[in-house]
């Protein structure tokens, strides 16, 4: 408290000196800002306002004409809803299946390190493979999941194959593939929070219950708001993982998502000035659902 | 230029004796022996700058060569490539395997955008031709006496052309083909010495192929489906007289939506109905057909070679069965030169004519499951040898002769895609056949109006 | 969970037949290495493997280095336009991958870096997002331990390498890993700027086990398999990291 008391000539110094040290910490991370982000999105701005395609030589200036194209898409607005729809449903599971499991894997349980690599697993299993055995298990005629279902009783589904499940088999293909991140995230989470804390509530007599959803958990807001906040980003940019998995966008363009159409128009229409307008529009969607997000979280990351 | 360089050395030399000679006899001149010296000394650097750039220039070319093709098909072109090579001492060639036709299309896009595109490349047809810009080179060059352009199936020829005008080489060329398992129709009891001809008699046979011939036992077991769906409905649409794009000067329209059109559609849409093609399991057909759940299967004529080398398929093939008249749309990859220069064009374009040639295209087809493009190709022995050891290559090579291609323009990728989705919403009953193709046909027209 | 995994491992023994059965075959009829050597004979995978370890390592040390600096900054310091830069390099997370790939290339293109190992490594070296993880764990840091740390005459590079990065190991170990990850990962960036096969990485060589005459699944799986260790080892080696807790010395409770 008495420091704020301080003359001002010192404050002052103590201001200068962390500038400087700050000019010397941020500089690398914006140079490569400036070079892969800035001067990219600039040229992606500039193709957004012309013609450009990937085949012919024209070259000339258009105005608003792309982004009037795509917001008067219908198409462009099917891959908003599925992409919300993707991101909702895969955010909800993902988030509370990751925080259910690191907490069991917080325990000392036997063969903890073996679990927590078996989930870690999927993660770092490449696409290129983990996609064909999805697509072998999601096969509706002989794939081991039809198979389980039978057996126990049940009718087979059609999974990726029709468009009341196609976005339902990809999202839980996404879960699989990703939950691992997630986990590890809490389980650091977790992992920072001082035994002493636990201590002193266990002491004060509540039960484990209670440490959890009073102690653990709000503890853990700055990784979960974290993790959600991420999670809104990713959902928004997936494209590869349904592109594999469903390719042409799925029966009736079901799993057509945001990524996918800019795909779709950049690089198999060749329309690169379309492409650029509705990158920029996804852009700007994301950063309104990250302000979403951080006027409803409680505790961000903020500066104070 | 050894001999030139030794002379600007002598040259050099004597300028120094001079000069020292000059130096000795008068102080004062020191600065003119200096720059009589520099002065012969540069004629000597530009002389040897221009030699070197001429006589390497004729001396040693440089091609860069992307293909589109791995596996045993990379494999092959890559020994074509070095066998040109070693023939032609002069060239040298830098070649890579690009990825697949999909990434190539990206890479080839990105290295034209940024001027580093390859001299040479071997690609899937598609906007890319260099006729988008305006570039007809190898136009030009067809009436190359030793390149015998007539000797190239003619329905091959619309394949490698961008807006009616040649501009590309057919290279890796296939059509699909109707591969049926042995053991299924066996079991159902079918005769196929007389193979249906139309697809209404198709269907029939189909359906009784998969009422009769299960042979795994498996519930999920079908009589017909084909991998690539537009293609086989292109094919269609040609053999009931729609030419699926219609061309009326530089006007550009899609033709796949009218009657005859709406035929096509109906049919398929009757495979579904009788249950002889399940919906929407395209890409799971092949896995379908190895596995012995499917009866009739129509893929690409490069499956050929790969599941011959395979004792435990037992397969054959039938004849593609038609509408009004017999025809099957071609697929595969062309050569396309990229480079702009004249010199590396002209020697791109040797490169050309000798992958293209009869032996070297036939040899690097009938080792891939590519096809012949040449008709002089047919009577090499390899050739005949494939057909005899293995039937199923005479009905590729038959079926060369009712090739045919659309017509390719700037949206061809954008129509493969939209008569996907419209075939696929057809099969779900999403909407009627016509109501597809009509969506389709709007939406590709707005497409092409930009 | 680990079925997947266990699946591909058991397929990587497999036989062609064994893979188009049906039923397919759940146990490979042989335990051979047939399908391991094939790896090798059909891409060269050594070289791959090779390249894929440098490019990662290196852009994941760079990686690290660049946003614990970075987030060291937004934690603790401060500094003129700060919220301003840091929404700057929050909003360079919005952006996918495809759509800054093509602007990007042109310009590696004309900085003549097609086919080098500072054109492959560079032009991923986003930071954003371990920037933010970091810096949520810094901020965990208590200030007191820095102003006793100023107040004992330490510059803030000191602060930085003895207080900051010694406490926050966890954090250090989660982000390498998650960079390693993402970098081993990689498709399009190499395979839009290499065109020589010498330069490529890995996951562009298990695509070339996918042709267009059909996908070798069984050797797919083998290649899959050694393409996962270098990742397990990264994780274990980190895995030491989480199981110890951070402990606050120096504090007063």
């Amino acid at each position: 408290m008495s420091v704020k008391k301080k003359k001002g000539a010192q404050v002052y110094s103590i201001k200068k000196e962390q500038h400087r040290a700050a000019a010397i910490f941020v500089t690398p991370l914006l140079i490569t800002l400036i070079l892969l982000f800035l001067l990219p999105v600039i040229l992606v701005i500039i193709m957004s306002f012309t013609n450009w395609t990937m085949t012919s030589t024209a070259r000339s200036y258009v105005g608003f004409r792309n982004f009037v194209f795509v917001l008067k898409d219908p198409r462009f607005w099917k891959a908003f809803k599925n992409t919300a729809y993707y991101t909702a449903l895969k955010l909800v599971l993902d988030t509370g299946l990751a925080l259910f499991i690191a907490v069991l894997l917080d325990k000392k349980i036997h063969f903890r390190r073996f679990f927590r690599i078996a989930h870690f697993a999927p993660v770092v299993v490449p696409i290129t493979a983990s996609s064909l055995i999805w697509l072998w298990f999601y096969d509706p005629g002989i794939g081991p999941l039809n198979q389980i279902l039978n057996f126990l009783g049940l009718p087979s589904m059609q999974w990726l194959y029709s468009e009341k499940t196609a976005m339902l088999s990809v999202i839980l293909f996404s879960i699989w593939k990703g939950i691992g991140y997630n986990i590890i995230l809490f389980l650091a989470g977790l992992q920072s929070i001082p035994e002493s804390y636990l201590e002193a509530a266990r002491i004060d007599g509540a039960s484990e219950r209670q440490v959890f959803f009073k102690v653990k958990l709000p503890l853990l807001s700055p990784v979960t708001s974290f993790i959600i906040m991420m999670g809104i980003i990713n959902c928004f940019k997936v494209f590869t993982e349904v592109d594999v998995m469903t390719p042409n966008h799925g029966p009736l363009e079901s799993t057509l998502l945001m990524v996918s159409y800019i795909y779709d128009q950049s690089f198999t229409r060749g329309k690169m000035g379309r492409g650029a307008a509705s990158s920029l529009i996804l852009f700007l969607i994301i950063f309104a659902f990250t302000m979403i997000q951080r006027r409803l979280g409680r505790k961000e990351i903020s500066f104070d | 230029m050894e001999n030139t360089a030794r002379a600007c050395v002598l040259a050099g030399n004597m300028n120094r004796e001079l000069g020292t000679r000059m130096r000795a006899n008068n102080r004062g001149a020191i600065p003119q022996g200096g720059n009589t010296m520099k002065k012969s000394v540069m004629i000597c650097i530009v002389m040897l700058a221009l030699i070197a750039v001429v006589i390497p220039a004729g001396a040693q070319t440089k091609l860069k060569v992307w293909f589109a093709v791995s596996g045993d098909s990379g494999e092959t072109f890559k020994a074509l490539l070095e066998k040109y090579k070693a023939a032609n001492p002069n060239v040298s060639i830098e070649y890579s395997y690009s990825g697949n036709y999909a990434d190539t299309a990206t890479k080839v896009s990105a290295a034209l955008l940024s001027n580093t595109a390859p001299d040479v490349a071997l690609m899937a047809a598609g906007p890319l031709y260099t006729g988008a810009r305006d570039d007809f080179f190898i136009e030009s060059k067809l009436n190359d006496p030793d390149f015998n352009k007539d000797d190239i199936y003619p329905g091959v020829w619309d394949y490698a052309k961008y807006n009616g005008r040649i501009c590309a080489v057919p290279y890796g060329i296939s059509t699909q083909v109707m591969y049926y398992n042995k053991a299924i129709i066996e079991k159902a009891g079918i005769n196929l010495k007389n193979p249906p001809k139309t697809w209404n008699e198709f269907l029939q046979v189909a359906k009784t192929a998969q009422t009769k011939g299960n042979i795994t036992g498996t519930p999920d077991f079908w009589g017909f489906d084909v991998t690539d769906v537009p293609w086989l409905f292109k094919t269609m649409l040609n053999q009931n007289e729609n030419s699926v794009i219609s061309v009326k000067g530089t006007k550009i329209s899609p033709a796949f939506n009218d009657d005859k059109g709406v035929e096509v559609a109906n049919f398929w849409k009757k495979l579904i109905d009788e249950k002889v093609m399940p919906v929407g399991q395209h890409s799971n057909a092949e896995k379908k057909f190895l596995a012995g759940n499917l009866a009739f299967l129509a893929a690409t004529s490069a499956r050929i070679s790969r599941w011959s080398k395979d004792p435990n398929l037992k397969i054959d093939a039938i004849p593609m069965p038609y509408f009004k008249r017999p025809s099957v749309a071609l697929g595969g990859n062309v050569l396309v030169i990229l480079a702009k220069d004249p010199k590396t064009k002209e020697a791109a374009w040797d490169l050309v004519k000798f992958l293209a040639s009869k032996e070297n295209q036939t040899s690097f087809a009938l080792n891939t499951g590519y096809l012949p493009i040449r008709k002089s190709g047919l009577t090499l022995p390899e050739a005949k040898a494939a057909v005899t050891e293995n039937p199923m290559y005479a009905i590729a090579f038959d079926q060369l002769d009712i090739s045919w291609s659309y017509w390719h323009f700037e949206q061809m990728g954008t129509m493969d895609q939209l008569l996907a989705q419209a075939v696929d919403a057809l099969e779900r009953g999403a909407l009627t056949p016509k109501a597809a193709l009509d969506k389709a046909a709007k939406e590709l027209q707005a497409e092409i109006d930009g | 969970m680990i079925f997947p995994f266990v699946w591909m491992m058991l397929s990587s023994f497999k036989t062609p037949a064994d893979v188009y059965n049906y039923p397919p075959k759940w146990i490979p009829s042989s335990f051979k290495f047939t399908n391991y050597e094939e790896v090798f004979k059909k891409i060269p995978f050594i070289r791959f493997y090779a390249n894929s370890i440098f490019v990662s390592v290196v852009q994941t040390v760079l990686q690290i280095a660049i946003s614990a600096m970075g987030a060291f900054a937004f934690a603790k310091l401060e500094f003129p336009l700060k919220n301003k830069l840091f929404a700057f390099m929050q909003s360079s997370l919005f952006v996918p991958e495809i759509v800054t790939i093509i602007p990007l290339f042109l310009l590696a293109a004309s900085a003549g870096l097609i086919d080098t190992y500072t054109g492959l490594i560079v032009a991923e070296l986003n930071c954003a997002f371990t920037t933010l993880l970091i810096m949520s764990f810094f901020q965990t840091i208590p200030n007191e331990l820095i102003d006793a740390a100023k107040v004992d005459g330490c510059g803030y590079i000191r602060v930085f390498l003895e207080i900051m990065l010694p406490n926050s190991k966890t954090a250090i170990g989660t982000a390498s890993l998650f960079a390693f990850l993402t970098h081993w990962r990689s498709y399009m960036w190499p395979l839009i700027i290499t065109n020589d096969v010498k330069m490529r990485t890995l996951p562009i060589g298990l695509k070339y086990l996918v042709t267009e005459t059909g996908t070798e699944y069984q050797v797919l799986m083998a290649a899959s398999v050694m393409a996962i260790v270098p990742v397990l080892i990264v994780y274990m080696l980190m895995e030491k990291e989480f199981v110890q807790s951070i402990t606050l010395t120096g504090l007063k409770t």
